[in-house]
Protein backbone atom coordinates (compact mmCIF):
# COMPACT_ATOMS: atom_id res chain seq x y z
CA UNK A 1 0.00 0.00 0.00
CA UNK A 2 2.64 2.61 1.00
CA UNK A 3 1.96 6.40 1.48
CA UNK A 4 -1.73 7.43 0.98
CA UNK A 5 0.07 10.51 -1.46
CA UNK A 6 2.49 10.09 -3.92
CA UNK A 7 6.37 10.21 -3.15
CA UNK A 8 7.56 11.73 -6.09
CA UNK A 9 5.18 14.79 -6.03
CA UNK A 10 8.20 17.31 -6.03
CA UNK A 11 6.17 20.35 -5.11
CA UNK A 12 5.88 20.48 -1.43
CA UNK A 13 2.09 19.72 -0.37
CA UNK A 14 0.33 21.81 2.08
CA UNK A 15 -2.20 19.14 3.69
CA UNK A 16 -0.57 16.48 6.04
CA UNK A 17 0.42 12.80 4.82
CA UNK A 18 0.26 9.56 6.74
CA UNK A 19 1.80 6.70 6.31
CA UNK A 20 -0.95 3.99 5.97
CA UNK A 21 0.44 2.63 9.07
CA UNK A 22 0.34 5.57 10.94
CA UNK A 23 -3.61 6.15 9.53
CA UNK A 24 -4.52 2.84 11.52
CA UNK A 25 -2.89 3.62 14.94
CA UNK A 26 -4.85 6.89 15.00
CA UNK A 27 -8.09 6.75 13.35
CA UNK A 28 -8.41 2.73 13.40
CA UNK A 29 -12.32 2.87 12.63
CA UNK A 30 -12.20 5.13 9.55
CA UNK A 31 -9.07 2.73 8.76
CA UNK A 32 -11.05 -0.58 8.06
CA UNK A 33 -14.09 1.28 6.56
CA UNK A 34 -11.80 2.73 4.01
CA UNK A 35 -11.03 -1.40 3.71
CA UNK A 36 -14.97 -2.31 3.76
CA UNK A 37 -16.15 -0.39 1.35
CA UNK A 38 -13.81 -1.49 -1.32
CA UNK A 39 -15.68 -4.87 -0.25
CA UNK A 40 -11.82 -6.35 1.42
CA UNK A 41 -10.68 -6.44 4.59
CA UNK A 42 -7.03 -4.95 6.16
CA UNK A 43 -5.78 -8.64 5.90
CA UNK A 44 -6.67 -8.49 2.47
CA UNK A 45 -9.93 -11.42 3.09
CA UNK A 46 -13.28 -11.08 1.52
CA UNK A 47 -16.02 -10.27 4.22
CA UNK A 48 -16.97 -14.33 4.27
CA UNK A 49 -13.27 -15.62 4.10
CA UNK A 50 -12.10 -17.67 7.27
CA UNK A 51 -8.89 -17.74 8.00
CA UNK A 52 -6.37 -20.94 7.72
CA UNK A 53 -6.99 -23.02 10.64
CA UNK A 54 -4.87 -26.45 11.83
CA UNK A 55 -5.07 -28.89 14.09
CA UNK A 56 -3.09 -30.86 16.05
CA UNK A 57 -3.86 -33.88 18.31
CA UNK A 58 -1.98 -35.52 20.91
CA UNK A 59 0.75 -32.62 21.17
CA UNK A 60 1.03 -32.73 24.97
CA UNK A 61 2.20 -36.61 26.34
CA UNK A 62 1.62 -35.52 29.87
CA UNK A 63 -2.26 -35.01 29.31
CA UNK A 64 -4.88 -37.52 28.69
CA UNK A 65 -6.20 -35.54 25.65
CA UNK A 66 -4.86 -32.31 23.77
CA UNK A 67 -5.30 -30.62 20.99
CA UNK A 68 -3.34 -27.44 19.71
CA UNK A 69 -5.62 -24.96 16.86
CA UNK A 70 -4.50 -22.48 15.22
CA UNK A 71 -7.03 -19.69 13.28
CA UNK A 72 -4.79 -17.51 11.09
CA UNK A 73 -1.89 -16.14 14.46
CA UNK A 74 -4.83 -17.65 16.91
CA UNK A 75 -3.27 -19.96 18.74
CA UNK A 76 -4.68 -22.17 21.66
CA UNK A 77 -3.72 -25.09 23.74
CA UNK A 78 -6.00 -27.48 25.25
CA UNK A 79 -4.85 -30.06 27.63
CA UNK A 80 -7.51 -32.68 29.68
CA UNK A 81 -6.32 -34.74 32.61
CA UNK A 82 -8.43 -37.14 34.11
CA UNK A 83 -9.38 -37.39 38.08
CA UNK A 84 -10.77 -39.67 39.99
CA UNK A 85 -13.56 -37.90 42.49
CA UNK A 86 -16.86 -38.35 44.32
CA UNK A 87 -19.91 -37.31 41.99
CA UNK A 88 -21.95 -34.10 43.06
CA UNK A 89 -24.58 -34.96 45.55
CA UNK A 90 -27.32 -34.06 43.35
CA UNK A 91 -26.12 -35.77 40.22
CA UNK A 92 -24.62 -39.73 41.90
CA UNK A 93 -24.73 -41.48 38.63
CA UNK A 94 -22.69 -38.64 36.46
CA UNK A 95 -18.80 -37.55 36.42
CA UNK A 96 -17.93 -33.95 35.50
CA UNK A 97 -16.17 -31.77 33.13
CA UNK A 98 -14.44 -28.48 34.08
CA UNK A 99 -13.16 -26.27 31.53
CA UNK A 100 -11.18 -23.02 32.22
CA UNK A 101 -9.35 -20.87 30.05
CA UNK A 102 -6.27 -18.72 30.83
CA UNK A 103 -5.53 -15.53 29.11
CA UNK A 104 -2.11 -15.32 30.23
CA UNK A 105 0.03 -11.72 29.54
CA UNK A 106 2.32 -14.28 26.92
CA UNK A 107 -0.60 -14.21 24.23
CA UNK A 108 -1.26 -10.56 23.79
CA UNK A 109 -0.04 -7.32 25.73
CA UNK A 110 -3.77 -6.71 26.33
CA UNK A 111 -3.71 -8.93 28.98
CA UNK A 112 -1.95 -8.06 32.51
CA UNK A 113 -0.52 -10.80 35.08
CA UNK A 114 -2.56 -11.39 38.00
CA UNK A 115 -6.01 -13.60 38.39
CA UNK A 116 -8.15 -14.48 35.36
CA UNK A 117 -9.56 -11.58 33.98
CA UNK A 118 -13.69 -10.87 33.29
CA UNK A 119 -12.73 -11.89 29.22
CA UNK A 120 -11.39 -15.46 30.66
CA UNK A 121 -14.35 -16.19 33.13
CA UNK A 122 -16.82 -15.47 30.56
CA UNK A 123 -15.01 -17.39 28.20
CA UNK A 124 -14.66 -20.18 30.86
CA UNK A 125 -18.48 -20.00 31.51
CA UNK A 126 -19.60 -19.86 28.08
CA UNK A 127 -17.51 -22.92 27.43
CA UNK A 128 -19.31 -24.48 30.52
CA UNK A 129 -23.16 -23.84 28.86
CA UNK A 130 -22.08 -24.69 25.51
CA UNK A 131 -21.02 -28.55 27.00
CA UNK A 132 -23.95 -28.54 29.44
CA UNK A 133 -26.93 -27.30 27.66
CA UNK A 134 -27.48 -29.17 24.96
CA UNK A 135 -25.54 -31.86 26.41
CA UNK A 136 -22.39 -32.73 24.32
CA UNK A 137 -20.74 -35.59 26.68
CA UNK A 138 -22.56 -38.42 28.16
CA UNK A 139 -21.75 -38.12 31.52
CA UNK A 140 -23.37 -41.26 32.90
CA UNK A 141 -19.96 -42.79 30.82
CA UNK A 142 -17.63 -40.97 33.28
CA UNK A 143 -19.31 -42.54 36.31
CA UNK A 144 -17.36 -45.73 38.12
CA UNK A 145 -19.21 -46.51 41.05
CA UNK A 146 -23.16 -44.49 41.55
CA UNK A 147 -22.76 -41.82 44.39
CA UNK A 148 -18.80 -43.09 44.83
CA UNK A 149 -16.74 -42.41 42.41
CA UNK A 150 -16.14 -40.99 39.17
CA UNK A 151 -14.40 -39.24 36.56
CA UNK A 152 -13.72 -35.58 36.69
CA UNK A 153 -12.11 -34.16 33.69
CA UNK A 154 -10.21 -30.78 33.98
CA UNK A 155 -9.86 -29.01 30.74
CA UNK A 156 -7.58 -26.78 30.97
CA UNK A 157 -7.19 -24.59 27.80
CA UNK A 158 -4.12 -22.16 27.51
CA UNK A 159 -4.23 -19.20 24.84
CA UNK A 160 -0.78 -18.85 23.07
CA UNK A 161 -1.03 -16.03 20.70
CA UNK A 162 -4.44 -13.96 20.89
CA UNK A 163 -5.18 -13.04 17.83
CA UNK A 164 -9.04 -12.38 17.69
CA UNK A 165 -11.71 -14.85 17.59
CA UNK A 166 -10.83 -16.94 20.46
CA UNK A 167 -13.93 -18.15 21.53
CA UNK A 168 -14.34 -20.64 18.00
CA UNK A 169 -10.54 -21.64 18.73
CA UNK A 170 -11.47 -23.03 21.64
CA UNK A 171 -14.46 -24.37 21.25
CA UNK A 172 -12.71 -26.50 18.46
CA UNK A 173 -9.40 -26.87 20.81
CA UNK A 174 -12.08 -28.68 23.37
CA UNK A 175 -14.11 -30.27 21.53
CA UNK A 176 -11.09 -32.33 19.56
CA UNK A 177 -9.20 -32.97 23.06
CA UNK A 178 -11.97 -34.14 24.44
CA UNK A 179 -12.11 -36.14 21.29
CA UNK A 180 -8.32 -37.20 21.89
CA UNK A 181 -9.46 -38.25 25.42
CA UNK A 182 -8.37 -42.03 26.73
CA UNK A 183 -9.25 -43.07 29.68
CA UNK A 184 -8.18 -46.90 31.36
CA UNK A 185 -10.57 -48.93 32.65
CA UNK A 186 -11.79 -48.28 36.28
CA UNK A 187 -13.58 -50.45 38.52
CA UNK A 188 -14.74 -49.54 42.32
CA UNK A 189 -13.53 -52.42 44.82
CA UNK A 190 -14.25 -51.63 48.97
CA UNK A 191 -13.34 -47.78 48.87
CA UNK A 192 -10.61 -48.34 46.04
CA UNK A 193 -10.64 -47.37 42.58
CA UNK A 194 -8.19 -49.92 40.48
CA UNK A 195 -7.64 -48.36 37.22
CA UNK A 196 -5.77 -50.57 34.12
CA UNK A 197 -2.52 -49.59 32.75
CA UNK A 198 -3.46 -49.38 29.31
CA UNK A 199 -5.86 -46.75 28.08
CA UNK A 200 -8.75 -47.90 26.04
CA UNK A 201 -12.09 -46.05 26.94
CA UNK A 202 -12.82 -43.21 24.90
CA UNK A 203 -15.36 -40.46 25.80
CA UNK A 204 -18.93 -40.84 24.02
CA UNK A 205 -20.65 -37.92 22.70
CA UNK A 206 -24.06 -36.85 22.07
CA UNK A 207 -23.40 -34.03 19.48
CA UNK A 208 -20.31 -32.44 18.47
CA UNK A 209 -21.06 -28.56 18.46
CA UNK A 210 -18.65 -26.18 17.08
CA UNK A 211 -19.37 -21.93 17.04
CA UNK A 212 -18.85 -19.52 14.40
CA UNK A 213 -18.34 -15.72 15.17
CA UNK A 214 -19.24 -12.78 13.09
CA UNK A 215 -18.24 -9.15 13.96
CA UNK A 216 -21.22 -6.85 12.49
CA UNK A 217 -19.19 -3.58 11.10
CA UNK A 218 -21.51 -0.61 10.79
CA UNK A 219 -24.21 -2.41 11.31
CA UNK A 220 -24.46 -3.79 7.81
CA UNK A 221 -21.19 -5.69 7.16
CA UNK A 222 -20.80 -8.86 8.47
CA UNK A 223 -17.23 -9.59 8.34
CA UNK A 224 -16.74 -13.57 9.37
CA UNK A 225 -13.69 -14.76 11.92
CA UNK A 226 -12.96 -11.63 12.79
CA UNK A 227 -8.90 -10.70 13.90
CA UNK A 228 -8.06 -9.08 16.95
CA UNK A 229 -7.79 -5.73 15.51
CA UNK A 230 -10.69 -5.93 13.67
CA UNK A 231 -12.50 -7.38 16.87
CA UNK A 232 -11.28 -4.03 18.68
CA UNK A 233 -12.97 -1.57 16.45
CA UNK A 234 -16.40 -3.65 15.94
CA UNK A 235 -19.19 -2.89 18.47
CA UNK A 236 -21.10 -5.91 17.65
CA UNK A 237 -20.42 -9.64 17.52
CA UNK A 238 -22.48 -12.68 16.58
CA UNK A 239 -21.16 -15.90 17.82
CA UNK A 240 -23.35 -19.22 16.69
CA UNK A 241 -23.04 -22.78 17.56
CA UNK A 242 -23.99 -25.66 15.97
CA UNK A 243 -23.62 -29.25 15.93
CA UNK A 244 -23.31 -31.98 12.74
CA UNK A 245 -26.97 -32.10 11.91
CA UNK A 246 -27.09 -28.23 11.61
CA UNK A 247 -28.70 -27.97 14.35
CA UNK A 248 -28.42 -24.55 16.88
CA UNK A 249 -26.86 -25.45 20.05
CA UNK A 250 -26.51 -21.72 21.26
CA UNK A 251 -26.32 -18.47 20.18
CA UNK A 252 -24.75 -15.23 22.11
CA UNK A 253 -24.80 -12.00 20.39
CA UNK A 254 -23.77 -9.38 21.58
CA UNK A 255 -24.09 -4.97 20.95
CA UNK A 256 -25.96 -3.18 18.49
CA UNK A 257 -28.94 -4.50 17.17
CA UNK A 258 -29.27 -6.82 13.88
CA UNK A 259 -31.78 -7.74 11.67
CA UNK A 260 -33.32 -11.23 11.06
CA UNK A 261 -32.10 -11.37 7.65
CA UNK A 262 -28.49 -10.92 9.24
CA UNK A 263 -28.83 -13.64 11.23
CA UNK A 264 -30.17 -16.05 8.51
CA UNK A 265 -27.08 -15.49 6.42
CA UNK A 266 -24.77 -16.27 9.50
CA UNK A 267 -26.68 -19.50 10.23
CA UNK A 268 -26.54 -20.67 6.61
CA UNK A 269 -22.86 -19.11 6.62
CA UNK A 270 -22.00 -21.38 10.05
CA UNK A 271 -23.28 -24.43 8.31
CA UNK A 272 -20.79 -24.23 5.60
CA UNK A 273 -17.77 -23.36 7.87
CA UNK A 274 -19.04 -26.61 9.68
CA UNK A 275 -18.54 -28.85 7.28
CA UNK A 276 -15.15 -27.41 6.51
CA UNK A 277 -14.10 -27.60 10.31
CA UNK A 278 -15.37 -31.35 10.50
CA UNK A 279 -12.90 -32.17 7.27
CA UNK A 280 -9.80 -30.30 9.43
CA UNK A 281 -10.24 -32.58 12.23
CA UNK A 282 -10.73 -35.57 10.25
CA UNK A 283 -7.52 -34.92 8.52
CA UNK A 284 -5.88 -34.27 12.27
CA UNK A 285 -7.16 -37.78 13.49
CA UNK A 286 -5.60 -39.30 10.54
CA UNK A 287 -2.66 -37.47 10.72
CA UNK A 288 -1.86 -38.74 14.63
CA UNK B 1 17.74 -51.80 47.33
CA UNK B 2 14.13 -50.56 46.65
CA UNK B 3 15.63 -47.29 44.41
CA UNK B 4 15.06 -47.26 40.67
CA UNK B 5 17.75 -47.88 38.70
CA UNK B 6 19.05 -44.60 37.04
CA UNK B 7 21.41 -46.12 35.12
CA UNK B 8 21.61 -49.73 33.18
CA UNK B 9 24.05 -52.20 33.03
CA UNK B 10 24.78 -51.14 29.59
CA UNK B 11 25.41 -47.56 30.15
CA UNK B 12 22.14 -46.68 29.20
CA UNK B 13 19.63 -44.06 31.32
CA UNK B 14 15.80 -44.55 31.46
CA UNK B 15 15.28 -42.58 28.87
CA UNK B 16 18.41 -44.53 26.53
CA UNK B 17 20.96 -41.82 26.89
CA UNK B 18 24.33 -42.02 27.78
CA UNK B 19 25.76 -40.37 30.52
CA UNK B 20 27.28 -37.29 28.67
CA UNK B 21 24.28 -37.10 26.33
CA UNK B 22 22.25 -34.00 26.20
CA UNK B 23 18.41 -34.41 25.15
CA UNK B 24 16.96 -33.33 22.19
CA UNK B 25 16.75 -29.97 21.72
CA UNK B 26 14.62 -28.44 18.91
CA UNK B 27 13.87 -24.39 19.08
CA UNK B 28 12.81 -21.74 17.08
CA UNK B 29 12.54 -18.02 17.76
CA UNK B 30 9.78 -15.48 16.25
CA UNK B 31 6.97 -17.83 17.24
CA UNK B 32 4.51 -15.55 17.91
CA UNK B 33 3.11 -12.59 16.47
CA UNK B 34 2.07 -10.57 19.29
CA UNK B 35 4.64 -9.95 21.09
CA UNK B 36 8.23 -8.10 20.41
CA UNK B 37 10.39 -11.21 20.63
CA UNK B 38 9.48 -14.75 20.88
CA UNK B 39 10.64 -18.19 21.43
CA UNK B 40 9.55 -22.06 21.99
CA UNK B 41 11.70 -24.58 23.17
CA UNK B 42 11.87 -28.23 23.14
CA UNK B 43 14.05 -30.16 25.98
CA UNK B 44 13.44 -33.64 25.67
CA UNK B 45 9.96 -33.64 26.97
CA UNK B 46 9.78 -30.33 28.56
CA UNK B 47 8.27 -27.78 26.29
CA UNK B 48 8.50 -23.81 27.13
CA UNK B 49 7.41 -20.95 25.44
CA UNK B 50 8.94 -17.58 26.00
CA UNK B 51 7.34 -14.13 25.28
CA UNK B 52 9.28 -10.91 25.66
CA UNK B 53 7.64 -7.44 25.59
CA UNK B 54 9.52 -4.05 25.52
CA UNK B 55 11.43 -2.02 26.90
CA UNK B 56 8.19 -0.50 27.33
CA UNK B 57 6.38 1.78 29.83
CA UNK B 58 6.58 0.47 33.59
CA UNK B 59 3.29 -0.63 34.45
CA UNK B 60 3.28 1.07 38.03
CA UNK B 61 5.23 3.36 39.11
CA UNK B 62 6.98 1.72 41.74
CA UNK B 63 8.45 -0.18 39.37
CA UNK B 64 10.19 2.66 37.64
CA UNK B 65 13.92 2.69 38.40
CA UNK B 66 16.10 5.93 37.05
CA UNK B 67 18.86 4.63 35.75
CA UNK B 68 17.92 1.29 34.07
CA UNK B 69 14.96 -0.63 33.12
CA UNK B 70 13.51 -2.98 35.24
CA UNK B 71 13.14 -6.35 34.52
CA UNK B 72 9.77 -8.52 34.83
CA UNK B 73 10.20 -12.29 34.76
CA UNK B 74 6.86 -14.37 35.25
CA UNK B 75 6.71 -18.40 34.77
CA UNK B 76 3.33 -20.46 34.42
CA UNK B 77 2.99 -23.80 34.12
CA UNK B 78 0.15 -25.54 32.15
CA UNK B 79 -2.27 -27.26 34.86
CA UNK B 80 -1.38 -30.18 32.20
CA UNK B 81 1.84 -30.33 31.98
CA UNK B 82 3.13 -32.58 34.65
CA UNK B 83 1.66 -36.54 35.09
CA UNK B 84 -0.86 -34.93 37.98
CA UNK B 85 -2.79 -31.91 37.64
CA UNK B 86 -2.01 -29.32 40.11
CA UNK B 87 -3.29 -25.45 39.88
CA UNK B 88 -0.01 -24.16 40.54
CA UNK B 89 -0.73 -20.50 41.45
CA UNK B 90 1.62 -17.59 40.15
CA UNK B 91 2.63 -17.19 43.29
CA UNK B 92 3.56 -20.68 44.46
CA UNK B 93 7.16 -20.20 46.21
CA UNK B 94 8.96 -22.75 44.00
CA UNK B 95 8.08 -20.65 40.70
CA UNK B 96 8.73 -17.44 42.53
CA UNK B 97 11.91 -18.75 43.28
CA UNK B 98 12.96 -19.63 39.49
CA UNK B 99 11.32 -16.73 38.47
CA UNK B 100 13.43 -14.70 40.85
CA UNK B 101 16.43 -16.67 39.33
CA UNK B 102 16.33 -16.26 35.51
CA UNK B 103 15.42 -12.43 36.66
CA UNK B 104 18.45 -12.20 38.48
CA UNK B 105 20.34 -14.09 35.70
CA UNK B 106 19.13 -11.32 33.01
CA UNK B 107 19.73 -8.02 34.55
CA UNK B 108 23.48 -8.35 34.39
CA UNK B 109 23.45 -9.70 30.82
CA UNK B 110 20.78 -7.47 29.63
CA UNK B 111 22.16 -3.54 28.94
CA UNK B 112 19.22 -2.62 30.89
CA UNK B 113 21.04 1.63 31.52
CA UNK B 114 20.32 1.68 28.05
CA UNK B 115 16.44 2.10 28.67
CA UNK B 116 16.14 4.35 31.63
CA UNK B 117 12.79 4.63 33.56
CA UNK B 118 10.95 1.28 31.36
CA UNK B 119 10.35 -1.94 31.52
CA UNK B 120 11.10 -5.56 29.94
CA UNK B 121 8.84 -8.31 30.52
CA UNK B 122 10.00 -11.60 29.56
CA UNK B 123 6.68 -14.47 30.26
CA UNK B 124 7.53 -17.68 30.32
CA UNK B 125 4.81 -20.36 29.60
CA UNK B 126 5.66 -24.46 30.39
CA UNK B 127 3.75 -26.51 28.52
CA UNK B 128 5.20 -29.84 29.51
CA UNK B 129 7.19 -30.34 31.99
CA UNK B 130 10.19 -33.28 32.65
CA UNK B 131 12.69 -31.62 34.11
CA UNK B 132 15.00 -29.02 34.47
CA UNK B 133 12.83 -26.00 34.66
CA UNK B 134 15.33 -23.24 35.04
CA UNK B 135 17.47 -24.15 32.05
CA UNK B 136 14.78 -24.41 29.57
CA UNK B 137 13.71 -21.45 31.39
CA UNK B 138 16.88 -19.14 30.60
CA UNK B 139 17.51 -21.16 26.84
CA UNK B 140 13.83 -19.61 26.00
CA UNK B 141 14.27 -16.31 27.53
CA UNK B 142 17.94 -16.07 25.97
CA UNK B 143 16.28 -16.69 22.05
CA UNK B 144 13.32 -14.55 23.48
CA UNK B 145 15.34 -11.76 24.13
CA UNK B 146 17.49 -12.04 20.73
CA UNK B 147 14.51 -11.97 19.02
CA UNK B 148 13.18 -8.99 20.75
CA UNK B 149 16.17 -7.18 19.24
CA UNK B 150 17.35 -6.08 23.24
CA UNK B 151 20.86 -5.66 23.85
CA UNK B 152 22.91 -8.03 25.23
CA UNK B 153 26.37 -8.63 26.50
CA UNK B 154 26.28 -11.99 25.41
CA UNK B 155 23.86 -15.13 24.77
CA UNK B 156 23.40 -16.98 28.43
CA UNK B 157 23.07 -20.67 28.24
CA UNK B 158 22.17 -22.85 31.15
CA UNK B 159 22.72 -26.57 31.27
CA UNK B 160 22.00 -28.68 34.26
CA UNK B 161 24.54 -32.03 35.43
CA UNK B 162 24.21 -34.45 38.14
CA UNK B 163 25.78 -37.03 40.00
CA UNK B 164 24.47 -40.62 40.09
CA UNK B 165 26.07 -43.74 41.77
CA UNK B 166 29.52 -41.51 41.77
CA UNK B 167 29.02 -40.70 38.09
CA UNK B 168 28.92 -37.44 36.45
CA UNK B 169 25.63 -37.47 34.20
CA UNK B 170 24.05 -34.61 32.04
CA UNK B 171 21.20 -33.06 31.72
CA UNK B 172 18.88 -34.45 34.46
CA UNK B 173 15.22 -35.37 33.34
CA UNK B 174 12.28 -35.60 35.34
CA UNK B 175 12.73 -39.19 37.27
CA UNK B 176 16.07 -38.59 37.66
CA UNK B 177 15.69 -35.81 39.64
CA UNK B 178 13.15 -36.48 41.75
CA UNK B 179 15.58 -39.41 42.79
CA UNK B 180 17.15 -37.21 44.83
CA UNK B 181 20.11 -36.85 43.13
CA UNK B 182 22.32 -34.02 43.65
CA UNK B 183 21.58 -31.63 40.74
CA UNK B 184 23.85 -28.62 39.40
CA UNK B 185 22.44 -26.27 37.18
CA UNK B 186 24.93 -23.91 35.37
CA UNK B 187 24.47 -20.28 33.64
CA UNK B 188 26.98 -19.30 31.63
CA UNK B 189 27.94 -16.81 28.91
CA UNK B 190 29.80 -18.67 26.43
CA UNK B 191 32.38 -16.33 24.82
CA UNK B 192 33.86 -15.58 27.73
CA UNK B 193 33.08 -18.64 30.09
CA UNK B 194 32.02 -16.88 32.74
CA UNK B 195 29.22 -18.20 35.34
CA UNK B 196 26.31 -15.97 35.87
CA UNK B 197 24.14 -18.42 38.19
CA UNK B 198 25.16 -21.32 39.71
CA UNK B 199 22.62 -23.97 41.66
CA UNK B 200 23.03 -26.90 43.73
CA UNK B 201 20.06 -29.08 45.79
CA UNK B 202 21.27 -32.10 47.32
CA UNK B 203 24.25 -33.37 48.77
CA UNK B 204 26.94 -33.38 46.87
CA UNK B 205 30.45 -34.87 47.38
CA UNK B 206 33.69 -32.16 47.08
CA UNK B 207 35.67 -34.70 44.79
CA UNK B 208 33.16 -34.97 42.63
CA UNK B 209 31.80 -31.26 42.11
CA UNK B 210 34.85 -30.24 40.01
CA UNK B 211 33.80 -33.34 37.06
CA UNK B 212 30.18 -32.66 37.53
CA UNK B 213 31.12 -28.87 37.25
CA UNK B 214 33.26 -29.65 33.91
CA UNK B 215 30.16 -31.82 32.70
CA UNK B 216 27.85 -29.17 33.35
CA UNK B 217 30.08 -26.55 31.60
CA UNK B 218 30.29 -28.58 28.43
CA UNK B 219 26.05 -29.05 27.97
CA UNK B 220 26.47 -25.38 28.24
CA UNK B 221 28.88 -25.28 25.02
CA UNK B 222 26.72 -27.62 23.31
CA UNK B 223 23.26 -25.79 23.58
CA UNK B 224 25.06 -22.36 22.97
CA UNK B 225 25.75 -23.86 20.10
CA UNK B 226 22.91 -25.28 19.30
CA UNK B 227 21.03 -21.49 19.80
CA UNK B 228 23.70 -19.88 17.81
CA UNK B 229 23.04 -21.69 14.98
CA UNK B 230 19.21 -21.54 15.17
CA UNK B 231 19.56 -17.33 15.20
CA UNK B 232 21.91 -17.03 12.51
CA UNK B 233 19.12 -19.30 10.61
CA UNK B 234 16.86 -17.14 11.44
CA UNK B 235 18.77 -13.70 10.45
CA UNK B 236 19.36 -15.07 7.68
CA UNK B 237 15.95 -16.30 6.20
CA UNK B 238 14.72 -12.45 7.84
CA UNK B 239 17.64 -11.07 5.08
CA UNK B 240 16.11 -12.99 2.26
CA UNK B 241 12.74 -11.86 2.64
CA UNK B 242 13.87 -8.22 3.17
CA UNK B 243 15.78 -8.79 -0.26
Amino acid sequence: MGKVTNENNVKPNPTITFEAETFRRIQPEEYLRKFVQQHVRPDGRSYNHFRKTTVNLSCITTADGSSMVRIGNTTIVCGIKAEVSEPKLNFPKEGYLVPNIDLSPICSPRFKPGPPSEQAQIISENLNKLLKNPKVIDLETLCIEEGKAAWVLFADIVCVNYDGNIFDACVMALISALADVKLPKAVYEDGLVKATEEKIFALSFIRIPYSISFAMFDGKHLLADPNEMEESIIKSAITIAIDEAGQLCNIWKVGTSCTSEQLRFCISKARERYVDITSIIEKAKQAT
Amino acid sequence: MSRLELIGPQGLRNDGRRVQELRKINCKPSVLSQADGSAYIEQGNTKCLAAVYGPREARTKAQVLHNRANINVEISLAPFCMSERKKRSKSDKRILEIASAVKQTFETIIKTELFARSQIDIYLQILQFDGGTIQICINAATLALIDAGIPMVDYVCACSAGCIDDEPVLDLNYVEESHDTPELTVALLPKTGKITLLQMESRLHVDKFQSVMEMATVGCKKIYNILDDVVRENVKNLLEKKK
